[in-house]
């Protein structure tokens, strides 16, 4: 065996400062006490059983939900479109469009949060799940495009246009070889959306008004210190949701980037 | 095979920005010949077959198939079909639903998509391997496939863009007979692009040679090889020797000429070649010169030289002979059987020529 080097080990801390944190959540979400702290005094299920009974964290888990839902779609059906032209097309502006598409990935959050709550306002928008609706295509078009442009790199063209050639309609083209061929990614793209949208705090704390999303209900519920055992339960169900929606998602864009040569 | 045009294109030219690919492009296809495009890489062949497929509109000219100007005409609804370089089978469908998948277009009942199906796949000898998936097929196998998909169509012309270029080379070889058996039979008009020129002259009735937009000459392989029009097409088709030469006297059907190393040539009157001159080229195949110790008897012209090189083929071998006058030695090649001839580098040999040997190529740089 090779001897542990000093990056190596160096590798271990950081992945251990990084990530033992986040598995504390679900530690202490089965402690039988309030307090969170150590040591552990038993375990309970108690938290997670009350969760199913507070009437606002069911309608804020709705809320999220559909957001996530429409947001998905919606950012998933334009990254579609938008991926094939970059990938198949060179057109004027191809360069300056997809940087605008990546910008989201950089602008800090609570600006693109602010200024998305005085525009909403100004063209009569009140804050609203619809305003989150609108914030949240806006973030997940950035990880939708650049998934689907994996999806079409290895698209060999000839396909779409032999099935032109073979008397398809330009749509039957795109229902009957394009769609079926990309749909790993499409897939794997609506299930990343979802996750950024359903995780997302900021843009959702300034747009959504009285109707909160889940991580703004979370965010309202730690001011009191009774709830927290529930909140760290809801906590640990959203971060094993997660983590399987985006396995999933890695499954099929791995499938749908390897099996097109 | 009746002299009927399936396919008429008449001064199409296609531009990509100030890049012209195709120049000028006037040609008639037969009903039910299988027809080569042949050239380098670039020189607009592929561009030509996809005019014809309707995935190109040409910037100027009309292209008619069977009689239908196709202007306008996008690719679904061309009487053509196509086989391509990758042969694009659909990863998502097995063997049978590829083959199946225009005929779904037309409205046609499932029994007898079922049919037609079996019936393309057994004339590509796939029969029975209906439910193969497309990652399982072999590099034959997806060819095949490609082949019986566009054929069950019963196009009227079958468009091949380099179809056997991703084949290995004894695969390729039998392709090259299966499809010629196979349009043959089928009487379909097949018009093929490929920069092998091999692949050209075993397979078509005719062939068109392109260089740089522009379709040089269009005539049968045999032609093609004794008469070229000139030293691009002369080189493309095989190998040759080229020997500049002054024009000492014409005659009707004939000239009179010099070389640096034969002397006196009478040789016929090349009817592709478009200009004459002072001096012009001529070119004589490696296999058409005889290479012997002493000065071999009853040839029109003779030249001794030295040897400089040997290519050995298997079947035959290549001496390349340096002569007075000629910068680029001369290559002769002589059949290997029975070992008859060994020459070694360095070695005095006489080459002699006839004068039917020696092919009028016109004006040099025409």
């Amino acid at each position: 065996m090779k001897r542990f080097s000093g990056l190596q080990t160096y590798a271990v801390l950081y992945l251990g400062f990084l990530y033992l944190p986040v598995l504390l959540l679900p530690l202490f979400s089965f402690n039988d006490g309030t307090i969170v702290a150590f040591p552990i005094k038993g375990w309970t299920l108690e938290w997670y059983r009350q969760l199913g009974d507070q009437d606002m964290l069911i309608r804020a888990l709705r809320n999220s939900l559909m957001v996530g839902g429409i947001s998905a779609l919606v950012a998933t059906a334009m990254g579609l479109f938008a991926a094939r032209a970059y990938v198949r097309y060179n057109f004027r502006g191809k360069g300056f469009s997809e940087g605008i598409v990546m910008l989201p990935l950089v602008v800090p959050g609570i600006i693109v949060a602010s200024s998305m709550l005085i525009l909403f306002i100004s063209m009569g928008l009140k804050p609203s799940l619809s305003a989150v609706i609108l914030g949240h295509i806006f973030l997940a078009l950035p990880f939708s495009v650049s998934i689907m442009k994996s999806a079409f790199d290895n698209f060999d063209v000839s396909l779409e246009e032999a099935a032109f050639d073979l008397g398809s309609s330009v749509f039957e083209t795109f229902r009957r070889v394009t769609l079926p061929i990309v749909a790993p990614g499409i897939i794997s793209s609506l299930l990343v959306s979802f996750t950024v949208s359903f995780d997302e705090f900021v843009l959702a704390f300034f747009l959504s008004g009285n109707e909160p999303t889940l991580p703004v209900y979370i965010w309202s519920q730690i001011r009191f210190p009774a709830k927290l055992p529930n909140t760290l339960a809801l906590g640990s169900l959203l971060l094993l949701a997660s983590v399987m929606l985006l396995v999933i998602a890695e499954f099929f864009r791995r499938r749908s980037s390897k099996s097109l040569v | 095979m009746t002299e009927t045009n399936i396919i008429e294109i008449s001064g199409v030219s296609k531009r990509f920005g100030n890049f012209v690919a195709v120049d000028n492009l006037t040609l008639d296809l037969r009903q039910g010949e299988f027809f080569s495009l042949l050239g380098p890489s670039g020189c607009g062949k592929t561009t030509a077959l996809r005019m014809i497929a309707g995935f190109e509109e040409p910037n100027e000219g009309s292209i008619s198939i069977d009689g239908q100007n196709m202007e306008g005409i996008p690719a679904n609804k061309r009487p053509t079909n196509m086989v391509f370089q990758s042969y694009a089978i659909f990863p998502h469908l097995d063997v049978g639903n590829n083959v199946a998948y225009g005929l779904r277009n037309r409205g046609i009942s499932k029994d007898e998509i079922d049919t037609r199906v079996s019936e393309a796949l057994e004339m590509v000898e796939l029969g029975g391997l209906q439910r193969r998936g497309a990652d399982e097929l072999s590099g034959g196998q997806r060819q095949r496939v490609s082949l019986a998909r566009a054929l069950v169509m019963r196009p009227k012309v079958l468009l091949l863009d380099e179809p056997l270029s991703a084949l290995d080379k004894k695969l390729r070889e039998q392709m090259q007979f299966e499809m010629r058996h196979l349009q043959r039979s089928l009487g379909i008009t097949f018009v093929m692009v490929t920069h092998d020129q091999y692949e050209a002259m075993t397979m078509s009735d005719r062939i068109g040679v392109m260089f740089n937009g522009k379709l040089m000459q269009v005539d049968s392989p045999e032609t093609l090889y004794a008469k070229p029009c000139n030293r691009e097409v002369a080189s493309f088709i095989g190998e040759m020797n080229f020997l500049p030469a002054k024009i000492k006297s014409e005659n009707k059907g004939t000239l009179s000429v010099t070389t640096a190393c034969f002397a006196e040539l009478t040789i016929e009157r090349n009817p592709n070649v478009s200009t004459h001159g002072g001096s012009i080229l001529v070119g004589i195949r490696p296999e058409q010169l005889e290479i012997s110790k002493v000065e071999p008897d009853g040839y029109d012209a003779t030249v001794q030289g030295e040897i400089s090189d040997i290519a050995f083929y298997g079947e035959n071998i290549h001496y390349h002979v340096r002569v007075p006058g000629i910068a680029k030695p001369i290559a002769a090649s002589v059949p290997n059987y029975f070992h008859t001839v060994d020459f070694r580098r360095g070695e005095k040999v006489w080459l002699g020529v006839q004068n039917t040997s020696v092919i009028d190529l016109g004006k040099e740089n025409n």
